[in-house]
């Protein structure tokens, strides 16, 4: 583009209409007809315009006419050159106002997109936030109810273990001196069915406080007292002492088949997979009420070890399906428990580098599958 | 910047006369209009609007033609003063190759006189141009009123610029313009010498660049 300075040729100050109207003027004021073109003739006569030649004039019938036509021809030129260059500074003023107001819009339309990015950036670590808040809310709760179980279970264990282990010697040595009786006795029916009935009774009590100290071992391996926080992990018996735990907490009425495989220990936190396991099951008990079968049942192969919790109980409903893993929600009523469990199962699971997937069919049954790594991180 | 086409051996220059507005720009344009006499000289173009005020630019071109042939061209340009116009004043600086600085002497013009001189600063940036090697003469107009700042207080104050000394003028009395015109195409000289060559392919020597641009009537332009 030419700039609003440029001097101006013949062209750019009239159109060819406006240049034959100016010679048609003219040649009716000379006495011979004059032409004005940009191109020198033979008598051309040359019209300035600020020191600049923008045309010839030549025709008419002397040199005074020709120099005095073009000198009007310069004097007219002035005036259209004058509208010509403020037409021309006022275009290119307007259109470096106009850049430089797109530029303006174009910075703000990126700042303003700079500053959406930043509110969704904000938004999503308000999100992030929020997670681990309720995160760590969980971990808080499920943290305070393990360290009481432990608690509880640790003094149950130790205040019971002792007289369970005195009451279970005393009584086979008792069993030992009522088989050191007979003998002395007098050989009759009465005597006879009497000490049968109390070797009896003693034997009974013998297995009474055999299954007490089994019911504290279990409590031991569940709360794992004993254990560091991460240990290598027997899931088998954290299982079984869960599956009893369960029927204890069920008066023993529920209808669990065991079918474990042999599994390599697995690195892990053992009572918050203990934790886990209770969980499931506890869930399974509930939904399948008295008569109602749960399978356990555990597999390895070379990547890693699934544990299997099927029930054929009440299962859970499409619509509540996919807002189970919801922390605090529970299908049971209020009250009965809270909702926690599967998310806090599922958060478990993940820790340990696992899956845990839900199948369920409503009326069918729920089957929990988990899936753990042998080897974490790898 | 200097632009020079060399298929008709034209060396076009241009000028541009700054300042706040009133202080006598076109007054300054327009006298150097009819006292020079310089071997060549254009109409003086006046775009003003109703109330006299300068609205686009005024314009004047002056010439000198070598003995070489080279048509040396000057054009001078006024900028409107008023504050609205800052795009076309712009538009006019770009690629100038000197400025006059017309300030006003009155006393209650010295903050507008600061004002134009930021403003032209910052226009100067704007259009890729620097301040500090530009060629400029600042000139105070108006000596003729009478509350105006003192010559010496003025001149002190200048002292450290690369401006000083300065230009004294009453452009409405025609004394001092060409003085003016003249400290400018002395700085001016320097630069294009530098580039076209004019003492040596020209034969225009500083003296004969400054004399023949700027002959006044009465004076012999040899
Ligand atoms: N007293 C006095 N008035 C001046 C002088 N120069 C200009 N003026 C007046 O100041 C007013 C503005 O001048 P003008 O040249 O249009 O100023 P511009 O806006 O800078 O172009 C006019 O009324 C001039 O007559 C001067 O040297 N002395
Ligand atoms: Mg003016």
């Amino acid at each position: 583009m030419r700039n609003f300075e440029d001097d101006p040729t013949l062209s750019d100050l009239l159109t060819p209409d406006q240049l034959q109207r100016l010679s048609n003027g003219l040649s009716a004021l000379c006495r011979k007809p004059v032409e004005i073109s940009e191109n020198r003739a033979g008598d051309a006569v040359p019209v300035e315009f600020n020191l600049e030649t923008v045309g010839w004039l030549s025709g008419g019938a002397s040199d005074g006419e020709r120099e005095a036509a073009a000198e009007l021809v310069s004097f007219l030129m002035l005036f259209v050159a004058k509208y010509r260059l403020a037409a021309n500074i006022h275009h290119d003023t307007t259109e470096a106002s106009y850049a430089e107001l797109q530029r303006q819009n174009e910075a703000l339309r990126a700042s303003e997109a700079k500053y959406r990015e930043l509110s969704d950036q904000l938004q999503q670590k308000v999100d992030e936030q929020v997670d681990v808040i309720r995160q760590t809310q969980q971990e808080l709760y499920e943290s305070a109810r393990l360290r009481s179980v432990g608690h509880l279970a640790a003094g149950v264990a130790h205040e019971i273990n002792n007289p369970v282990g005195f009451i279970s010697s005393n009584l086979r040595v008792a069993r030992d001196y009522v088989q050191n009786l007979e003998p002395l006795l007098p050989e009759t029916l009465e005597n006879r069915e009497l000490l049968e009935d109390f070797q009896d009774l003693l034997s009974e009590s013998i297995e009474g406080t055999d299954r007490i100290a089994s019911i504290v071992a279990d409590l031991k391996t569940f709360s794992s007292i004993d254990q560091a926080d991460n240990a290598l992990c027997d899931l088998n018996s954290l299982l079984r002492s869960a599956c009893h735990l369960v029927q204890t907490e069920h008066d023993h009425r529920l209808n669990i088949t065991e079918n474990l495989a042999e599994l390599p220990r697995i690195p892990g936190h053992p009572s918050r997979l203990s934790q886990t396991l209770f969980n499931l099951l506890d869930n399974a008990a509930r939904a399948v009420g008295d008569d109602g079968r749960i399978l356990v049942r555990t597999l390895a192969d070379n990547t890693g070890i699934q544990v299997i919790i099927q029930d054929n109980g009440c299962g859970i409903p499409e619509t509540v399906r996919s807002q189970v893993f919801d922390a605090f929600f529970t299908t049971r009523p209020v009250g009965s428990g809270t909702g926690l469990g599967l998310t806090v199962a599922r958060d478990t699971v993940r820790a340990h580098g696992g899956q845990l997937t839900l199948d369920s069919q409503e009326g069918a049954g729920t089957r929990v599958v988990v899936s753990l790594p042998v080897q974490q991180g790898s | 910047m200097p632009d020079f086409s060399p298929e008709d051996n034209k060396l076009a220059l241009k000028v541009v006369f700054y300042g706040p507005a009133l202080s006598g720009k076109t007054t300054n344009l327009m006298q150097l209009h009819s006292l020079l006499n310089p071997e060549r000289k254009g109409e003086l173009m006046v775009l003003e609007t109703r109330d006299d005020r300068t609205l686009f630019f005024d314009m004047l071109p002056i010439g000198l033609r070598s003995h070489s042939g080279l048509d040396l061209r000057l054009k001078l340009y006024t900028v409107p003063g008023q504050v609205q116009h800052d795009s076309t004043r712009k538009a006019v600086l770009s690629r100038a190759d000197g400025v006059v600085f017309v300030a006003d002497s009155q006393v209650a013009q010295q903050d507008n006189n600061a004002i134009a001189f930021g403003n032209l600063e910052d226009n100067l940036d704007k259009v890729g141009l620097d301040i500090d090697t530009l060629p400029m003469v600042v000139q105070f107009n108006k000596r003729d009123l009478p509350a105006v700042v003192d010559e010496a207080e003025l001149q002190a104050r200048w002292a450290g610029t690369p401006w000083a000394p300065l230009a004294m003028a009453s452009a409405l009395q025609g004394t001092g313009v060409i003085e003016t015109f003249q400290a400018l195409l002395d700085r001016l000289y320097t630069g294009i010498d530098a580039e076209f060559d004019l003492a040596g392919k020209h034969s225009i020597d500083r003296s004969t660049f400054i004399g023949r641009l700027s002959a006044s009537h009465g004076v012999d332009d040899a």
